[in-house]
């Protein structure tokens, strides 16, 4: 199967209105799922059920840093109206946001991985890559911040980090997977789907 | 009749809400004589002022601050229904892993509550942060609830972000209202085919909730093609660049102008802000230590300070 | 006159397709002309007039040959606020158009674009929520109105850029009857304006064809005819193998003169008025025969 990063002969790829559209669309996108996840189940600063990582992770192996910007912004909104946490905090979260969503865009396009899924080894890319690294990357960075600011003790860090984590790895993992298995070999075909990092 | 608005009775009065996005927002409200960009100051202010203050009854005081703005902008408090599951579950998270998982410090005094050993000063603390929150949270509803989102946008302009920057903003709004009315349509297809999500295990229920998601991105999909299409239509650019070669202007915001007021209420929040601010970092007056109620329970429980 | 819009040997095929959408278009289109395009789906209404607009090929990838030259300068050379300034499109899905948070910013949008000073944003805004009849919508979002009204907006915005050259692609395929006639009357407006190029992708033709100088016939990514309304509509089973009726009038008429009720010479008419004079001319004929 062709390799869906392979640029063709001749082919040029640049950034555009579609790339900024897609940005705001995945935006609001993960504004909705961040906002249901983070009202789901909550359990005080971290939710038991959060799938807004599984949308920070798409979109950044779909549409590069544009979904990786996605990813930082729209936990901005979503927390704000999920009250799950003030202004200043989803603020301090913003670079473990940023990290948890481009380091899956990273990966696929470093080890050359097919966004669908086609086999077992694409999955283990996207469970590592997509699901484990950046949500351990995340709760750490996070709950630091929580501690940081004084909204939890110290003593309560690990226990929170242990929430956030297996809070947005399960959904990641399931969720996410599914989404690419189904949806990538159309948005692979889109001018929106970002082979490089910015087009 | 606006078929955006709702009517909605509180205390026997009749008051008129508009549905928005992020809410319902009153049709009338005092908060609307003021310029967007004052509404999200006070937003910025009292999202962020809390963090210099330990002392829990004053964080209270914000908290009744801003409840009295709340009714003050004529808001309908039954709404804010929502956040009560997460003003409690966040109490119950904190105050159960303070008392499971205190931490060690020789300070520490314990006391028996109930059979159970509890550290007075990780529990105050616990308690101090809790209202810390609350009221940072309450500053987020109360911004939410009295203004749309053509008000945010218009603010977030006139803070002089740049204008794609707040297009973007503004249309990841817009697309979240169009995700949830995809959401609602598609649900509403699968109920009118006999789906019932009532008799369906919470484990379906979740898996179905997921499944939702593959035909929503695939309209996400489509829709950007549609709106950049829109966007090139309107001939629009990255750059900026207009056709006439005059710099691009702002007509919706050119519709709000400040007042006096805005004037006035900029320049107190402003004041106390940095007032505030400074004396925390270079006096520590809003340190815990400083709280009547944390002086109070030691003298009671004979705790040293 | 020089024409508003020629094409000189138009193709394009769109990217992952293996089919030309368009095959080789050579057309000319007068300045205030109000064309009329019909055929099948799916062979090439939409992707012609997305081609004068320039969303060919700037907003799609695909071969593209030949040339389009709006005005005199070609639509490939041309960048997307050019275009706009020139030519404006209305899209069948209307919601698809809308971005903005009200009806008012949204017809902003465009004239904001182009650079204009507030006070001339305003007067449009003015003047085409008056054309379209969308006054007491402004402050309300363009999502929480009905289709009808959406539409209207989306035309709203178009005429607010005041573009010589107005694109309308199935503008009343997403609206109850009610909202087509409105659509239609302001077509109607502009038409006798006389102030823009009117170019509309129907297949209500009943409403189309009395407003239309002439009709354009795509079938299989060709202009398979091109011809003032009348003519257009002379041979009805031609039209009919190609899947575009006549207006019913204008079949009734073509009736009666194979029944040899009405002589041939007689004038086609397109729209309802016109069936029932040339009906009343018939009778006349039988009874002082």
């Amino acid at each position: 199967m062709e390799n869906v990063w392979q640029l063709e002969e001749g082919e040029v790829r640049k950034p555009g209105i579609v790339h900024v559209v897609m940005l705001a669309l995945f935006t609001g996108i993960g504004i909705v799922v961040g906002t249901f996840g983070s009202l789901a189940i909550p359990i005080g600063f971290v939710s038991a059920f959060w799938p807004g990582q599984a949308v920070q992770s798409i979109g950044s192996i779909w549409f590069g840093w544009w979904g990786g910007i996605a990813a930082g912004l729209f936990p901005l909104i979503s927390n704000s109206l999920s009250g799950s946490a003030p202004l200043p905090v989803s603020i301090a979260y913003l670079p473990a946001n940023l990290l948890q969503g481009m380091v899956a865009g990273w990966a696929f396009r470093r080890f050359k991985t097919d966004p669908s899924l086609p086999t077992g080894k694409e999955w283990w890319v996207f469970i590592l890559w997509g699901a484990l690294i950046p949500n351990a990357i995340g709760a750490a960075w996070g709950t630091t911040m929580l501690v940081a600011f004084g909204l939890i003790t110290q003593a309560a860090q690990f226990v929170s980090f242990l929430g956030w984590f297996i809070g947005n790895t399960i959904p990641t993992i399931v969720l996410g997977g599914l989404v690419l298995k189904f949806v990538s070999p159309l948005v692979v075909r889109s001018k929106a789907f970002c082979k490089g990092y910015w087009a | 009749m606006n078929s955006e608005a709702a009517r909605v009775s509180t205390t026997g009065r009749t008051a008129k809400a508009r549905k928005t996005l992020l809410g319902y927002v009153p049709m009338e409200s005092p908060f609307y004589a003021f310029h967007p960009a004052t509404r999200l100051i006070l937003f910025i202010f009292l999202g962020v002022i809390p963090l210099f203050i330990f002392i829990p009854e004053v964080n209270i005081f914000l908290l009744l601050i801003n409840l009295a703005l709340l009714r003050w902008g004529k808001v309908d408090v039954q709404r804010l229904k929502i956040y009560m599951p997460i003003i409690f579950t966040v109490a119950i998270f904190m105050f159960t892993v303070v008392i499971l998982a205190p931490g060690r410090d020789p300070s520490y005094t314990p006391l028996e509550v109930l059979g159970i050993t509890v550290f007075y000063q990780p529990v105050f603390f616990t308690f101090a942060a809790y209202w810390r929150l609350i009221a940072m949270l309450f500053g987020t509803i109360l911004y939410f609830s009295t203004n749309r989102e053509r008000e945010l946008l218009v603010g977030l302009r006139a803070l002089r972000l740049p204008f794609v920057a707040s297009y973007v903003v503004g249309l990841s709004i817009r697309a979240a209202g169009m995700f949830m009315e995809d959401f609602r349509i598609i649900r509403e297809a699968e109920q009118a085919r006999g789906l019932d999500t009532k008799a369906m295990r919470f484990s379906d229920q979740v898996k179905l909730y997921m499944m939702y998601l593959i035909p929503l991105f695939s309209i996400a999909l489509r829709r950007a093609n549609e709106i950049s299409n829109a966007l090139f239509a309107r001939g629009y650019t990255l750059t900026g660049r207009t056709s006439t070669g005059q710099p691009r202007q702002d007509y919706i915001r050119s519709t709000y102008s400040y007042s006096k007021r805005d004037f006035v209420a900029i320049v107190v929040m402003v004041v106390v802000f940095v007032a505030t601010g400074l004396a925390q970092i270079f006096f520590d007056i809003f340190a815990i230590e400083h709280s009547p109620l944390n002086i109070l329970l030691r003298q009671a429980l004979e705790i040293p300070s | 006159m020089d024409p508003a819009i020629v094409f000189r040997d138009l193709q394009w095929r769109y990217e992952h397709r293996k089919n030309f959408a368009l095959k080789g278009i050579n057309l000319e289109i007068g300045k205030n002309d109000f064309i009329g395009v019909v055929g099948p789906n799916e062979h090439g209404k939409t992707t012609l007039v997305s081609a004068i607009s320039g969303l060919i090929p700037h907003s799609y990838n695909g071969i593209y040959k030949g040339s389009i030259e709006v005005f005199g300068k070609k639509v490939f050379d041309s960048d997307a606020l050019e275009l706009a300034t020139n030519v404006g499109i209305v899209f069948s899905d209307p919601e698809s158009q809308f971005t903005a948070m009200t009806v008012e910013e949204e017809l902003a949008f465009g004239l904001e674009n182009m650079g204009f000073e507030l006070a001339k944003i305003r007067e449009r805004i003015e003047w085409a929520a008056e054309i379209t009849l969308i006054q007491d919508l402004l402050d309300k979002s363009p999502y929480d109105i009905s289709g009808g009204q959406k539409q209207r907006v989306a035309i709203a915005c178009v005429l607010a850029m005041d573009p010589p050259i107005i694109i309308m692609d199935e503008p009343t395929s997403m609206i109850d009857p009610l909202g087509k006639n409105l659509i239609f009357e302001i077509l109607r407006r502009l038409k006798e304006a006389s102030e823009h190029t009117l170019i509309v992708v129907e297949h209500n033709v009943e409403q189309l064809a009395p407003l239309a100088d002439k009709m354009l016939l795509m079938y299989e990514g060709l202009v398979d005819r091109y011809l003032p309304t009348k003519e257009f509509f002379a041979d009805p089973s031609y039209l009919q193998a190609r899947g575009v009726l006549a207006p019913e009038s204008t079949e009734f008429v073509q009736w009666l003169i194979a029944e040899k009720a009405l002589p041939a010479s007689i004038d086609l008419p397109l729209d309802l008025a016109g069936g029932i004079e040339a009906t009343h001319q018939a009778l006349q004929r039988r009874s002082s025969s």
